[in-house]
């Protein structure tokens, strides 16, 4: 149900690098950034997935997709809200295959990412 | 509106998010508007620095969702923190937590700011919390320059009332004393005294002993100047002149002025008595007159005094000179407002320098005694 949604939404990405007058070269520290820090969430998802511990999942998922979101990772941004809900909401049955699927789409973001040269 | 400059002036902004991007992104944002800004990564960092001594931070940029010290935490220590509950401090949140912003704002948080950051948003938030900050900053200065003001007024008072009169140092610092010292009218006793033979005294004795005796003159005339009421307008040398009626009514001002000068004249002879073993022969003359005159501020700018000016206050001092050692001379109108309570003599019509018509002239021989101070 998030396949449609763009791994990576230009239009907020325009956006984004108007908001900071045009330049480049933070965009591109801010990717670094995101990558950097990404594996860190992503790990966490995946951890407390396996565990079925749906109190754990939340701040990790609801980082993401904040972070996700800013730089226009829309399909990243969605799946880690449904896992961030999911969390709340206790519905451990469903944590495992949304961490997959938050996995999928990182991995798509980052090759997005790089096809976009805005990341190594 | 260019507040840019002004509002970077003012402190930093300290940004707590546990997201690395969020924060580069706010950073840069605020960057944009003058604004720098330190980083937090949680709560517990966050409260750290500010408590570190953090002293720049002039508002915070809270996320909500933080690990370790969430934002609700972070938000209620800072509130409770006395030292830091001034800052102002906005929350972060996704539109999808509009009611944890109520929350953050019951709390205590000043404003929110949604994600995704809209610069011109986060300008504006920010902008309006500095702005909150430095107004309230001001108002602590200003109760703060106000308490030393204070401070200092009653310090000047305290000074002012050991030169002025006790009278004239309250009318100074009272609410109608604006009014009182540019000037007013009313009736009004004036009293003049000096010492006879003073002249001669302090042309013969050492300065050390003129200056001695006055101190003492001064301190016994002082204390009964005070203790009936009167507003010492000035003492030079050995003269002294006193008002009655003003700044503060009395009714029975004439009667104050008079019964002064008789106790002055008492407690004169008590120390003429002991100069006169040590060689001084001198005397103590009075004059008083009531009538109508002008009291006020009087001088010029750097040297004021509070002053009376009218024709009775002339014939007191022409009533002084003219007094012999021991005699209190009245005017016929001083004269007729305690005549029930003296027993006076008449000394003629006297010639007074600027007067054209000789002045009706009583001296005060005593205090008519109370009845009930009658012996059976």
């Amino acid at each position: 149900m998030t396949d449609d949604l763009a791994v990576l939404d230009s239009s907020v990405l325009d956006e984004l690098l108007a908001s900071v007058d045009g330049d480049e070269a933070f965009i591109r520290d801010l990717v670094e950034t995101y990558l950097a820090e990404g594996p860190q969430h992503m790990e966490q998802i995946a951890a407390a997935a396996g565990r079925a511990d749906a109190e754990a999942i939340i701040r990790p998922a609801h980082t993401l997709k904040s972070s996700s979101a800013a730089l226009g990772a829309a399909r990243l941004s969605a799946i880690s809200k449904q896992i961030e809900f999911a969390g709340r909401e206790g519905r451990v049955v469903d944590l495992a295959s949304l961490a997959d699927e938050a996995q999928a789409a990182w991995t798509a973001t980052v090759a997005a990412l790089k096809e976009a040269g805005l990341a190594a | 509106m260019s507040a840019a400059g002004a509002a970077g002036a003012t402190g930093v902004a300290l940004v707590v998010d546990d997201s690395a991007v969020n924060r580069m992104l706010l950073a840069r944002h605020l960057a944009s508007i003058g604004i720098a800004s330190r980083e937090a990564a949680d709560g517990a960092a966050a409260l750290a620095a500010l408590r570190d001594g953090a002293t720049d931070v002039a508002v915070v940029l809270l996320d909500v969702m933080m690990p370790e010290m969430d934002g609700y935490e972070t938000l209620a220590a800072i509130k409770s923190d006395e030292a830091l509950r001034h800052l102002p401090v906005i929350m972060i949140s996704g539109v999808d937590e509009l009611d944890s912003v109520a929350r953050c704002i019951e709390l205590g948080a000043a404003d929110y700011l949604p994600k995704p950051f809209n610069p011109v948003i986060l300008a504006a938030r920010v902008r309006a919390s500095l702005a909150d900050k430095r107004l309230r900053d001001l108002e602590l200065e200003n109760a703060a320059a106000q308490a030393a003001l204070l401070e200092t007024i009653e310090r000047q008072k305290e000074e002012l009332s050991r030169f002025l009169s006790p009278q004239v140092a309250a009318l100074v610092s009272s609410a109608e004393g604006q009014q009182m010292l540019a000037g007013h009218r009313r009736e009004a006793t004036a009293v003049f005294c000096d010492l006879r033979g003073f002249t001669a005294f302090s042309d013969s004795a050492e300065p050390e002993e003129v200056l001695g005796l006055l101190r003492e003159y001064h301190k016994q005339m002082g204390e009964l100047i005070v203790e009936h009421g009167g507003t010492l307008e000035h003492f030079a040398g050995d003269g002294m002149m006193v008002f009655f009626n003003d700044p503060v009514l009395q009714a029975d001002h004439v009667a104050r002025a008079v019964r002064m000068a008789v106790a002055m004249r008492e407690r004169f002879a008590i120390l003429a008595a002991r100069w006169a073993k040590l060689g001084f022969e001198l005397g103590f003359g009075v004059g008083i007159a009531t009538g109508y005159a002008t009291l006020g501020r009087i001088g010029f700018e750097g040297r004021y005094d509070y002053g009376m000016v009218g024709t009775a206050v002339i014939v007191a001092a022409r009533l002084s000179s003219k007094a012999e050692a021991g005699q209190i001379l009245l005017n016929p109108r001083a004269h007729a407002a305690v005549e029930e309570l003296v027993v006076a003599e008449d000394v003629g019509a006297l010639e007074l320098k600027g007067f054209a018509r000789p002045l009706p002239t009583v001296n005060v021989v005593s205090l008519v005694a109370k009845p009930e101070s009658v012996p059976a």
